[in-house]
């Protein structure tokens, strides 16, 4: 993919805080118009390498383009930003605090309160428009700054834990403002740690933790980095089923959980109905991004300890 | 439109839009009006320590008396002279005590003692005897007001041998106002000139870090580090306290000549002997540049440190000793104002920090104009030296989220 066709691009960036090093070496390209997500526990260095992208730090290596552009700063008038650490100030009013935001980011206070007021009716804030933040809820007041971010129309957003802090009825607005957005034609690039936002929202996404980036792809790459999951009901239960089962079989309420071989789950449900057990209930599904995630990062952490192990060595 | 160009616009924009917000966020509160009047209130103060004074004075004065212990022919002529006298003296600060005068009784000397004994009212000098060979005995404070019975005695024989107490001489008086400000003057419009340039510029740094603090503890620093290069917010915040201070300067600047205007003569013709040295024009265009010095240099500083804290307690620690520093160099700059032209003043001229002050001192108490093209110069190269370390201390200190210690390996260098 060429520049043309990427928002974002990033190669080996690296970032040091006190000697400890936080982002080690991470690649990122996010397609022009995508969803893009950047996943990964509390502490994997997210926040740092979305803030290296936007060029609010310098990273200590690497290569990036924003935009197209090699100096961040240069396209900060297309880019929203919704720093994790929410901030308005508390005096002005919403729809002053969201033309304040498009101001920084070169668009008219004119045009962009009077855009406040249309965005804020849209989310349901009708009331707020004059309403100073310091009056509002802190899940309202995110919503505000998140209008703000998004005021001056650009052609990239970055959302730095967007979802963190709303209730369910504001998340689902969130992942709806997400969607038209994207749809407006912007790129959206947004960090989280919750992987049901993710799974319905991402076109792409990777998962880094440890300050690396474990997995790039979309989400059925990622659930497809695990095998399938079986579900098992027997018509008559009996002693011999665990037996004719893999040994990664576990029981539950109503029937038996197992991981899909990977030449099939046909040979082990032959033998099932062979031996007389027969098939009340089977479904057989790919685990969800919660699972492929959960294998990823823990994975990482093993490779991590072994690492650390053999320097110690 | 170039690349350059166009970057060179969206960061003036963008400073304008930190300064915009920062002006209004400042001057549209009500502790502004507290600000705006502070120099009445401060004023205020000043007036009534004054009127104490006064009034203490002059609980003393109407109690105060010279006696003259003279016939009641010449104690007529006396009390006339004394009257006409009187009127050179200005203010109860000059004017002697009020005249009394006694037919001799008796043994003269006695009653002269006993007089300045009296319990009733302080008697600072008696005279007794013939006028020609008057005594005059006065007490501790008395010696100018002994002087004074003297130059009574003194005229009243002499409008007795010339026939009369009338006035001989008639003069033509005729008020011509002084186009040159008196050498006090010039000092006094130099300590002005100082005091108000140190005033304001504390004021308005404090204010500057003050909506800096805000920023941290609401955390929109980083909103505003996404969209703005902090170069631009530090500058940002400059310009907006700035702009504070254009209107504060503007609106004292407009009332102050007004009530110049309208005032009484007596008191015009009084300010018009403070004066700057350079001239009234010039010295407005030269206030207001080592303002801009002053308040860009102390105002960086300030910022910068500021930037260092992340608390408002930390902030208050730090701003005690640069105000220290600030007051020294207001102190330094008076001296200067005080004493032109000798060692300390040349040092105070000199050194950067105190540069401002002390230039626009020399700006009230001397004439020549080239050393303050010289010195303009000079602070204009500091300033770009202490914004340029600042700003980038400001941007270290400001991203240092959350531990927000403070560390002078911060300020220079990785
Ligand atoms: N300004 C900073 N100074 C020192 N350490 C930092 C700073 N910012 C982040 N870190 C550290 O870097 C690591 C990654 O942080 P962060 O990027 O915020 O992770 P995430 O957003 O994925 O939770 C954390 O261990 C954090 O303590
Ligand atoms: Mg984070």
């Amino acid at each position: 993919m060429t520049s043309d066709t990427l928002a974002i691009s990033a190669t080996g960036l690296i970032k040091n805080f006190g000697g400890r090093r936080v982002v080690d070496g991470i690649d990122i390209a996010v397609p022009k118009g995508a969803i893009y997500g950047v996943l990964g526990p509390n502490g994997a260095g997210k926040t740092t390498t979305l803030r290296m992208l936007l060029g609010i730090i310098e990273p200590d290596g690497g290569h990036r383009t924003l935009l197209g552009h090699e100096r961040p700063r240069e396209a900060s008038d297309q880019v929203g930003y919704l720093p994790e650490e929410r901030g308005l100030y508390p005096a002005m009013k919403a729809k002053d605090a969201i033309a304040f935001l498009g101001a920084l980011r070169g668009l008219d206070l004119k045009t962009g309160r009077k855009r406040a007021i249309d965005l804020l009716e849209a989310a349901g804030l009708g009331h707020a428009v004059d309403t100073k933040i310091r009056k509002l809820s802190k899940g309202m007041a995110q919503l505000v700054q998140l209008l703000g971010s998004v005021v001056h129309r650009p052609d990239l957003l970055v959302l730095d834990e967007p979802f963190s802090g709303l209730d369910p009825v504001n998340q689902e607005r969130l992942e709806a403002l997400i969607v038209a957005e994207r749809d407006r034609g912007a790129t959206i690039l947004f960090s989280t740690h919750v992987m049901a936002h993710a799974e319905r929202l991402c076109d792409r996404l990777c998962i880094i933790a440890g300050g690396k980036r474990r997995f790039e792809g979309t989400v059925a790459d990622a659930r497809g980095t695990l095998p399938m999951k079986a579900h098992y009901v027997p018509h008559h239960d009996g002693d011999g089923i665990a037996a004719l089962l893999p040994a990664d079989a576990v029981r539950d309420a109503d029937g038996w959980r197992f991981t899909v071989p990977e030449d099939g789950a046909e040979a082990i449900l032959k033998r099932l109905i062979d031996a007389g057990f027969g098939i009340a209930g089977l479904s057989i599904e790919r685990p969800g991004l919660h699972e492929a995630f959960v294998r990823i990062v823990g994975a990482a952490a093993q490779d991590d300890e072994a690492d650390s192990l053999e320097q110690a060595a | 439109m170039s690349a350059q160009q166009s970057n060179t616009r969206r960061l003036i924009r963008q400073t304008l839009t930190i300064a915009r917000r920062d002006f209004i966020a400042t001057v549209f509160t009500p502790t502004f009006l507290i600000f705006l009047f502070a120099p009445l209130i401060m004023g205020s103060f000043g007036a009534i320590g004054g009127l104490g004074a006064l009034s203490m004075k002059q609980g003393n004065d109407t109690k105060d008396r010279i006696v003259a212990i003279v016939p009641p022919a010449e104690a007529a002529a006396m009390a006339a002279i004394d009257t006409r006298l009187r009127r050179i003296f200005r203010g109860r600060d000059e004017r002697p005590p009020a005249l009394v005068t006694e037919a001799p009784r008796g043994d003269a000397a006695a009653r002269a003692r006993a007089e300045l004994q009296a319990k009733d009212y302080d008697v600072s000098a008696v005279l007794y005897g013939p006028l020609a060979t008057p005594t005059i005995l006065y007490g501790a404070q008395g010696a100018r007001t002994a002087d004074y019975l003297a130059e009574l005695a003194e005229a009243t024989l002499r409008a007795e041998r010339s026939g009369g107490s009338a006035a001989l001489s008639r003069p033509t008086k005729q008020s011509v106002a002084r186009t040159k400000v008196s050498n006090g003057g010039k000092n006094q419009a130099a300590f002005f000139t100082v005091f108000g340039i140190f005033f304001l510029t504390l004021l308005l740094a404090g204010q500057a870090v003050g909506t800096m603090a805000e920023e941290r503890s609401n955390k929109v620093i980083e909103v505003l580090a996404a969209a703005v290069p902090l170069e631009s917010v530090f500058l940002g915040k400059l310009l907006g306290m700035f702009g504070v201070a254009v209107l504060f300067v503007g609106f004292w600047g407009t009332l102050v000549s007004q009530i110049a205007a309208i005032a009484p003569p007596g008191l015009a013709a009084a300010l018009a002997t403070i004066g700057p040295a350079v001239g009234m024009p010039v010295y407005v265009v030269l206030f207001f540049a080592y303002f801009t010095m002053a308040y860009m240099l102390l105002g960086a500083v300030f910022l910068s440190v500021g930037a260092q804290a992340s608390t408002m307690r930390e902030i208050q620690m730090l701003s005690l000793p640069i105000t220290i520093v600030q007051v020294a160099m207001f102190g330094l700059a008076s001296v200067a104002a005080a004493q032109p032209g000798t060692a300390v003043a040349t040092f105070a001229e000199w050194f950067p920090f105190s540069s401002p002050f002390a230039m626009a001192a020399r700006a009230a108490n001397r004439p020549e104009l080239w050393p303050h093209l010289l010195a303009l110069a000079w602070q204009l190269l500091w300033v770009g030296i202490v914004i340029t370390i600042g700003a980038r201390a400001f941007r270290r200190g400001v991203l240092q989220s959350g531990s927000g210690k403070f560390s002078v390996k911060a300020l220079f260098g990785r």
